[in-house]
């Protein structure tokens, strides 16, 4: 069990943050916290997304005088493509963040409460 | 209607869905190899690695890419490894290979991507235009510490955030930090003065600038190289600051664009929600 946890941390970690994110998703009726939710679960995805291209013996992908990724024909380095991918990710993350609070701010100034149900309710 | 239904049933619920998707994610467990047995050495990314992709193409067989099965390398190409400081010319010389993915290989995603980010920026500034900001009726005043410190950490900031973009070939980081830590530095200008705005028109010229840079850099390696953003400048030696081309060039204007945007939307953002 040690040595699982040793070597795939990061992936429990990823699981364990989209499930904390979904839950709080599932059972909250704030807008808000829904947003923050969902940023959770943006963190564990990207975690994920880079845990399933490393290993625990990997070296980083940056040629530096000490750091070779290239030995004995064997390529040991993490691999780079998902890292990039993520990297995309992330600052789509952050624009869709921005937008959405924006677009909280305006919900709030129109029905003066950020709840779904009320706001629901207010429609009718 | 939905709120009859009681508030435990509702969590329970919850819980068991998202179990079910954890449950999922345990099912990569079954897929994957298990400690040093992963490698790159069968997936698209070795290409990359090697900085070669005829010769990363010769060293495995024909129509093995794609296997699922490890596949050993061809002995009888002979490779060179690449040095640090050494290897010249090279087909991209980042040191950082993430780095080359992410501007030289697949450039044309990462204009897409900027694209997205302007997007969201111009969103938020539509949806928040118009917004009057309400000055507040009890005035309270940064401390002194706040005024000067955060000018002088300004300063320090700018600075870092520069020389992130413009390593973003040889160290961690690039362009879309390099300009988050610009953005966080304008952040604590709002902080030390109450009422502080940045110039909106010399944000926007700035972005757009920056925007038309990447798009002609872009269309000068479709004119002289036949494809577009194409890598037109000589590689130099790897290590260098002075290498990868035009990396740097695009990174220097990502990093202004996405720092100005992301100002911008700072701007956009602090406005006082409150009733007079």
């Amino acid at each position: 069990m040690i040595d699982f946890l040793q070597n795939w941390i990061y992936l429990t970690g990823s699981m364990a943050l989209v499930g904390i994110g979904l839950y709080i998703v599932l059972t909250n009726t704030n807008i808000f916290r829904i947003i923050v939710g969902l940023n959770i679960i943006d963190s564990g995805t990207n975690l994920f997304i880079v845990t399933i291209a490393w290993h625990p013996k990997s070296v980083m992908p940056i040629y530096t005088a000490t750091n070779n990724l290239v030995v004995n024909g064997h390529v040991i380095s993490a691999d780079p493509l998902p890292q990039s991918l993520v990297l995309t990710a992330i600052v789509i993350g952050l624009g869709t963040t921005a937008l959405a609070l924006a677009i909280a701010v305006k919900i709030y100034q129109k029905y003066g409460t950020l709840d779904v149900r009320k706001i629901k309710e207010e429609d009718r | 209607m939905m709120s009859d239904t009681p508030e435990i049933v509702k969590k329970v619920f919850a819980i068991f869905v998202v179990g079910v998707l954890i449950i999922g994610f345990f099912m990569v467990f079954t897929q994957m190899p298990k400690g040093n047995e992963v490698n790159v050495n069968n997936t698209v990314s070795r290409f990359y690695v090697m900085k070669d992709v005829d010769q990363a193409t010769q060293m495995l067989d024909k129509g093995t890419y794609f296997n699922k099965d490890m596949v050993p390398l061809r002995n009888d190409v002979p490779y060179t490894p690449i040095t640090f400081g050494k290897s010249e010319n090279l087909e991209d010389g980042a040191a950082n290979v993430v780095t080359s993915i992410v501007v030289d290989y697949r450039g044309f995603d990462t204009l897409g991507e900027v694209t997205v980010l302007f997007l969201a920026a111009s969103g938020v500034m539509l949806v928040l235009h118009g917004e009057k900001r309400k000055v507040p009726k009890k005035k309270i005043a940064p401390s002194e510490i706040m005024y000067v410190g955060t000018r002088i950490a300004f300063s320090v900031i700018f600075l870092f955030g520069i020389y992130v973009f413009i390593h973003g070939h040889l160290t961690p980081g690039g362009g879309f930090p390099g300009g988050a830590i610009i953005a966080s530095g304008i952040l604590g200008l709002f902080l030390g003065r109450q009422g502080y705005s940045p110039n909106k028109a010399g944000l926007t010229v700035f972005e757009s600038l920056s925007g038309m840079a990447y798009a002609i850099i872009g269309i000068i390696g479709l004119v002289a190289e036949k494809s577009f953003l194409a890598n037109f400048l000589p590689t130099g030696t790897i290590g260098n600051l002075f290498s990868a081309g035009f990396i740097a060039l695009i990174y220097i204007a990502i990093g202004m664009k996405v720092g100005s945007e992301l100002s911008a939307v700072t701007n956009a953002m602090i406005v006082d929600t409150e009733e007079d």
